[in-house]
């Protein structure tokens, strides 16, 4: 009995009510205060975004046809047909050699390191990854301008910027192998299959759409990327005839024109140049959401 | 027929050496071509390490050519009178990172439990891919955005409003600089924009992985749904908060572009909060140009980029450890 008593006392409904009241009226208040005004938050970071997509499409789509977007007369102002097309083929060219350089390494991690070996390169990856643009930018302008004696050229920026989205082709390409189910794996190859062919006939078709979004997600990130391409190109005017031509690319456009005075022809041109860009991006982002979400539900079907 | 058997197949008998391992019969180049073949795989899992030891050797390379000597770690920059201090644009970086990843954390923070903890399913499921969108815009995009729509309002509008009503800290007062609005204030705000996705999502995922169990009982005691987040799940995902702490801070520390457009470009300390001013990326990228014939300047410019990428990977490395798993994050590109 006697240890009854201390719970029961300290439950007691009237000493809650007499002592604590204001203390629950508190509490409870609080907490209704609290979940009403923490998503008033969301306000704060959805506006700038709504705001900025609202702000450039405004300042770019009504000026915007199509004789812009396929013009390209190197001495007209109102032309984004260069820049567009030497974006395309700078992002084709740096995505397969970042493609190259990332994906048989990312498998090679999965599949052949030992766990210690496996975890090194993973945090190698994971440096790159992090390292700022602007370093990556230096490390071409040193190795591939300079040393190399390529000047500031196409090729230099093409290999400077697919080194910066190798690691995030190398992360997915990992990922994807590493979280195949083991017991795929092991009946691959214990029905005696060599590690060669699992990986092409049995692991590459699980792991192929999220290896898809890791190259989307590169191609996102590159495409957006100012500094690796500004810091080892110069800024031209035609598409890019040889592999030392200079080269003129949106973001470059956007960084050489953003301070122009307001309204002027130049500024609409970068304004137009931020809507296309901020285009690709998202839709780049989408299709990556889209397939992500789809792999999700092929995976979970895997594991019934 | 049984001591036949027994003959081939006698389990005291080692088994006899099958033709993929490697045994006494193999010729040596056969075993040294087999051992070079378990390190094929090697090859192109390292190019990741060989480009960051590229990266550390060619700026090392670079900083190292000229001898900047003790004028690098000091307060004064003047490509001139051969004065190449780091300590501006420390500074510089510091009083903008810093502010900015408080305000974000503290606005990560909020989104984060209230998608976890107050809001709805359905609606948080709607929410909460906005704020992870700001992640994928590039930061050319903010850039130009901030410049021509915010940069009007720092100067016009917010900037004298602080001054007048704030004028009595020490640092808001005094003369207000003449900047067009670019500047500190600016470089912080557009620095919280772009570090938000990711303390939020780093915040968000962490609050997720409290066990259910932790919540319903938090509640069962009767505990609101405010001291479940605070006494409980909070504590729970402490690690998960640091690491967005300082995986934030490494964004803010080494976003460039977008500060480049919006600070100001100056390379003095800064003498009130609304001063211009540099970060070692923007500085790095917009004087490059600049420091193109000038062995000095490219090595001063070189020995940022050490100093950048030495703070940017420890934090990153130091963030990465303390949770388990970031497949939401990575996913987000970042």
């Amino acid at each position: 009995m006697a240890t009854a008593t201390l719970p029961s006392a300290a439950l007691d409904p009237d000493d809650v009510l007499t002592q604590s009241s204001g203390r629950l009226l508190w509490r409870t208040g609080f907490d209704r205060w609290i979940g009403w005004l923490l998503p008033l938050l969301f306000v704060v970071a959805i506006y700038p975004i709504l705001d900025l997509v609202y702000y450039i499409s405004s300042r770019a789509i009504p000026t915007l046809s199509w004789a812009i977007l396929t013009s390209t007369n190197p001495t007209a102002t109102d032309a984004l047909g260069v820049p567009i097309i030497t974006t395309f083929e700078i992002m084709a060219a740096a995505t397969l050699l970042a493609v190259a350089l990332g994906i048989f390494g990312g498998v090679a991690t999965a599949e052949f390191l030992s766990t210690r070996a496996a975890e090194w390169v993973r945090a190698s990856a994971n440096m790159l990854a992090g390292a700022p643009s602007v370093v990556v930018g230096y490390f071409g302008y040193i190795v591939f301008v300079t040393s190399f004696g390529w000047g500031l050229s196409y090729i230099a920026g093409v290999v400077t910027l697919a080194f910066f989205m190798t690691p995030y082709v190398f992360r997915t390409a990992d990922l994807a192998f590493s979280s195949i189910p083991r017991p795929i794996r092991e009946a691959a190859l214990g029905s005696g299959s060599r590690p060669v062919q699992y990986i092409l006939r049995v692991g590459a078709p699980i792991a192929f759409p999220q290896i898809l979004t890791g190259v989307f997600l590169a191609m996102a990130i590159g495409v957006g990327e100012t500094a690796p391409l500004v810091l080892t190109t110069t800024y031209g005017v035609l598409v890019p005839q040889t592999l030392y031509s200079p080269v003129s690319f949106l973001t470059g456009l956007i960084w050489a024109n953003f301070s122009q005075p307001q309204n002027s022809g130049l500024q609409i041109l970068a304004f137009q140049a931020a809507f296309l860009l901020m285009v690709l991006v998202v839709g780049l982002n989408i299709v990556v959401r889209i397939i992500s979400a789809q792999y999700r539900k092929r995976l979970e079907g895997l594991y019934q | 027929m049984q001591a036949s058997l027994g003959s081939e197949f006698d389990p005291a008998q080692p088994l006899p050496p099958s033709s993929t391992a490697s045994g006494p019969s193999e010729s040596a180049g056969r075993r040294i071509a087999r051992g070079l073949g378990r390190l094929i795989p090697f090859v192109p899992a390292l190019i990741p390490a060989v480009i960051i030891v590229g990266i550390i050797g060619a700026l090392l390379s670079a900083g190292l050519q000229a001898n900047l000597g003790r004028t690098f770690f000091s307060f004064v920059w003047n490509p001139a009178q051969n004065d190449w201090g780091i300590g501006v644009f420390l500074v510089g970086s510091f009083l903008t990172a810093i502010p900015a990843l408080t305000l974000s954390m503290l606005i990560g923070l909020g989104l984060a439990i209230a998608s976890t903890a107050f809001l709805p399913r359905f609606v948080s499921r709607w929410l909460d891919p906005f704020v992870d969108l700001l992640a994928g815009i590039p930061s050319v995009v903010y850039g130009i955005w901030a410049y021509v729509t915010l940069r009007p309002f720092f100067s016009d509008t917010f900037n004298p409003w602080v001054h007048l009503h704030f004028g009595f800290v020490p640092g808001v007062g005094g003369r207000l600089p003449s900047t067009g609005g670019q500047g500190l204030p600016l470089a912080i705000i557009i620095l919280t924009l772009m570090a938000l996705p990711i303390t939020t999502l780093l915040i968000r995922d962490s609050l997720r992985s409290v066990p259910q169990d932790l919540w319903e009982s938090g509640l069962a005691l009767g505990a609101t749904r405010w001291e479940v987040v605070r006494h409980i799940a909070l504590p729970y995902s402490n690690r998960g908060v640091l690491s967005a702490a300082l995986l934030g801070f490494g964004r803010a520390f080494g976003e460039t572009v977008a500060v480049a457009m919006l600070i100001g470009g100056a390379s003095t300390l800064p003498t009130s909060v609304f001063s211009t001013s540099n970060t070692i990326p923007a500085t790095m990228f917009s004087l490059l140009d600049s420091a193109r014939n000038n062995s000095h300047f490219l090595s001063a410019l070189a020995d940022m980029g050490l100093v950048l990428l030495a703070i940017t990977l420890v934090v990153n490395i130091l963030g990465r450890r303390l949770v388990s798993s970031l497949y939401a994050y990575e996913m987000a590109g970042l």
